[in-house]
């Protein structure tokens, strides 16, 4: 199914609290596109939800990204969205963030892999 | 016995026999080819479900690592995100998509592709540069784990699809295919069965009806006989020879008499 | 003469600060600190010392960089208690200590109007120091050209602007260039000033100010190496004063590496051994550019210091902000190691006292 269009994934993407955006873009995954389209959002105390999961869907579904990183603590405000989420493309990793260090145990690939094996 | 279960819609015939049979064994062939396939993805995605795990606990290290090395840039030189943030244009840190071949799953391995970007070249220029730097370098290195990370991830999602989808299959074929070509080859044979009954009684009929005109023909022939030779005037030898056909016609007519005898013998043969 | 009507003027205000001094943190305060094992920890010691409770009302998730702003808007509190009780040429000294907070604030604008974003919200990320009451007006500009005219009519800043740099050039040159390009205009000018005020706080500025200058020089040459930035433009970058000006100026204008940059620094004493490897700070010496920053600011600190020995100067404004700064560094170091668990980086700070 996703054999072809996954060639022409080569984006990083990536929903995050300011450092770790900032430290993203540093490592040179930035990108603005022809139509001043970023694929980075900055999350911080004001962004509302509503405006996540925009950005989530956004990302989702364009087809030049192959990997989005979200901040775990960004991905348990939209927790709903983030486990309906099940394509392959582009691969949805959790990452830590300064202020909220990693808990497997609100993951929801890991989530996934400890029903399988609890099964 | 035929009745029960599903069977195809089939004309019971030799011929169709051969061929479910032969279908029989394709499924069988099928069936352990795919619990085969299925075992060999299984390993695997054990194993990969391992680096996941293992992976993404490294990851929490790396990315700790990662976000400290910022915070010394934001201790030599102050806080450079929106800058950073602006001044972001073209990727320099892609992926590449390769392929991997797994029992004939495709799938898919990320491969950092780094080009020489120079777009933070100048940030700190002043001060911290060399902060700025040395955090650019130590995020690379975690954006890579990371990237590892999305392939495994991507590997195990595709692999659990797969893996369900081959299960199915087995299943299927485990609990529905092959109990219904079961069911469809006794269904056959004991049609064919019943036919064979048929065509024997039938046979056994016509070969009593042919030896009952026979005789009737034979008596008549043998009177005819009498006669002539009552004509002739010796009649010794004919009334023995009447006897014997007298008596074998009786035998004859108690095996007809008892198609339940001759279906209880052949049992064997209806039920294997 | 000078010291014979200093106190006229500024006396009240010199006492202020050295009464400010004192409550900088001491060595068996950071010792303290280093002790916390959470930020809460962190709290409640930073409680005790002359910070008071200035982070009572946050929070409980504490995050670094509240501590941060708060430690800051501490300083700028005090810094513009000074600031209103000042004469000139008191209060110009330091507008000038503004200036550097307001270039950084100025660029920061200027990269938000290039990408053409609300730089409404950019205001709240200025530095609090470099503020003036009419950076609001700079956001109303659209574009690069009315924000040229703008910070030239509305901005203490338009003298470096206009010798420095066209509307055309906000548009062409790279952000940091721009930056780098008004602070050694900055520099130049403070430096200036700091000679027309003679006595101590000419020596005491002159000191300090060189320091920066070669800090700022030294720093462009390192970290201009394998950039696309021209030998020449470098050039234009280095501030003309200082005590490698000019013939470290020139020789560091045209190093190609490390080893040539380390040698043109030879010529001042003090300097030769921030490249020195053996002496390494705890860094482990792989690689000698990386632990210069850190001897920067220890001899900042140092010269810092020294500026409070000498009496009816100026130069202790200059050097108590550039102190506290370094203060409220050292505390985000510290809460960062805590925040982070890195804890065997955290004796990286710079002790002051």
């Amino acid at each position: 199914m996703a054999s072809q269009s996954f060639k022409d994934r080569n984006l990083l993407a990536v929903i995050g609290d300011e450092d770790t955006v900032t430290g993203l873009l540093l490592a040179g995954i930035g990108h603005i596109s022809e139509q001043q389209k970023k694929n980075f959002l900055v999350v911080d105390a004001k962004t509302q939800v509503p405006m996540i999961e925009a950005a989530f869907e956004e990302f989702t579904e364009r087809t030049d990204i192959a990997i989005l990183l979200i901040n775990q603590h960004i991905a348990e405000k939209i927790r709903p969205t983030v486990d309906k989420y099940q394509q392959a493309f582009p691969a949805l990793l959790e990452i830590p963030s300064k202020d909220h260090p990693y808990d497997p145990n609100k993951d929801s690939i890991l989530k996934r892999v400890q029903k399988l094996f609890g099964e | 016995m035929s009745g029960t279960g599903s069977r195809e819609n089939i004309f019971p015939t030799r011929m169709a026999l051969t061929n479910t049979k032969l279908r029989l064994k394709g499924a069988q062939t099928g069936h352990s080819l795919l619990a085969k396939k299925r075992d060999a993805l299984t390993t695997r995605f054990r194993a990969i479900l391992r680096k996941v795990d293992e992976a993404k606990r490294k990851m929490g290290r790396v990315m700790q690592l990662a976000s400290f090395s910022l915070a010394e840039v934001t201790y030599a030189t102050g806080d450079i995100s929106y800058l950073v943030q602006e001044q972001a244009k073209a990727a320099t840190f892609r992926v590449k998509a390769k392929q991997e071949n797994v029992s004939g799953v495709v799938l898919p391995a990320f491969e950092v592709e780094r080009a020489q970007g120079s777009d933070f070249n100048l940030t700190g220029l002043g001060r911290g540069g060399q902060q700025v730097i040395k955090s650019k370098e130590v995020y690379a290195k975690a954006v890579e784990t990371l990237v590892e990370l999305a392939s495994l991830q991507t590997a195990f999602m595709i692999l659990d699809e797969v893996i369900r989808a081959t299960n199915r299959r087995v299943n299927a074929i485990e609990h529905v295919v092959i109990p219904r070509l079961d069911n469809t080859i006794k269904y056959i044979i004991s049609e064919l069965d019943e036919m064979d009954r048929e065509e024997f009684f039938r046979l056994k009929k016509v070969q009593g009806k042919k030896k009952r005109d026979n005789e009737a023909a034979e008596l008549k022939r043998k009177a005819e006989l009498a006669v002539a030779a009552e004509a002739a005037g010796s009649d010794e030898l004919p009334a023995t020879g009447e006897t014997a056909v007298l008596r074998n016609l009786v035998e004859d007519d108690s095996e007809l008499s008892g198609p339940g005898d001759l279906l209880s013998s052949k049992d064997e043969d209806v039920i294997f | 003469m000078e010291a014979l009507f200093f106190n006229v003027d500024a006396g009240f205000l010199e006492g202020i600060v050295r009464g400010y001094k004192t409550g900088i943190l001491t060595q068996a305060q950071y010792a303290n600190l280093c002790q916390c094992e959470t930020l809460e920890d962190l709290r409640t010691q930073l409680s005790a010392t002359d910070y008071g409770n200035f982070l009572a009302n946050e929070p409980t998730p504490l995050s670094t960089s509240t501590i941060a702003d708060k430690a800051t808007q501490i300083l700028v509190d005090q810094f513009n208690y000074i600031k209103s009780s000042a004469v000139s040429p008191l209060s110009k000294f330091l507008d000038y200590i503004t200036y550097g907070y307001m270039i950084d604030n100025v660029v920061l604008l200027i990269t938000g109007t290039l990408h053409e974003r609300d730089t409404h919200e950019l205001l709240e990320r200025c530095h609090p120091l470099g503020w003036f009451d009419t950076m609001p007006a700079l956001c109303v500009a659209t574009n690069v050209e009315e924000l040229y005219q703008t910070v030239l009519v509305e901005t203490p800043l338009a003298p470096y602007f206009r010798e420095c740099l066209s509307a055309a050039d906000l548009d062409d040159l790279n952000i940091e260039i721009i930056r780098n390009t008004l602070y050694k205009a900055y520099l130049e000018d403070f430096h200036a000033f700091c000679q027309t005020l003679g006595g101590p706080t000419t020596d005491v500025m002159t000191r300090i100010l060189s320091f920066e200058a070669d800090r700022r020089t030294i720093n462009i040459a390192v970290n201009s190496l394998g950039t696309e930035l021209s030998k020449e433009q470098r050039a234009q970058l280095f501030p003309s004063i200082g005590r490698l000006f000019p013939e470290g100026n020139n020789q560091l204008a045209k190093a190609d590496d490390l080893d040539q940059i380390r040698a043109a620094c030879e010529g001042v004493v003090e300097y030769r051994s921030f490249f020195d490897t053996s002496a390494s700070s705890g860094q482990g010496g792989e690689d000698p550019a990386a632990g210069l920053e850190d001897r920067f600011f220890v001899t900042e600190v140092h010269l810092n210091k020294l500026a409070f020995l000498q009496q009816f100067q100026y130069g202790v404004f200059y050097a108590y902000m550039k102190l506290k700064e370094q203060e409220i560094r050292n505390i985000t170091w510290i809460a960062e190691c805590i925040a982070q668990e890195a804890r065997d980086r955290m004796q990286d700070f710079i002790p002051i006292f």
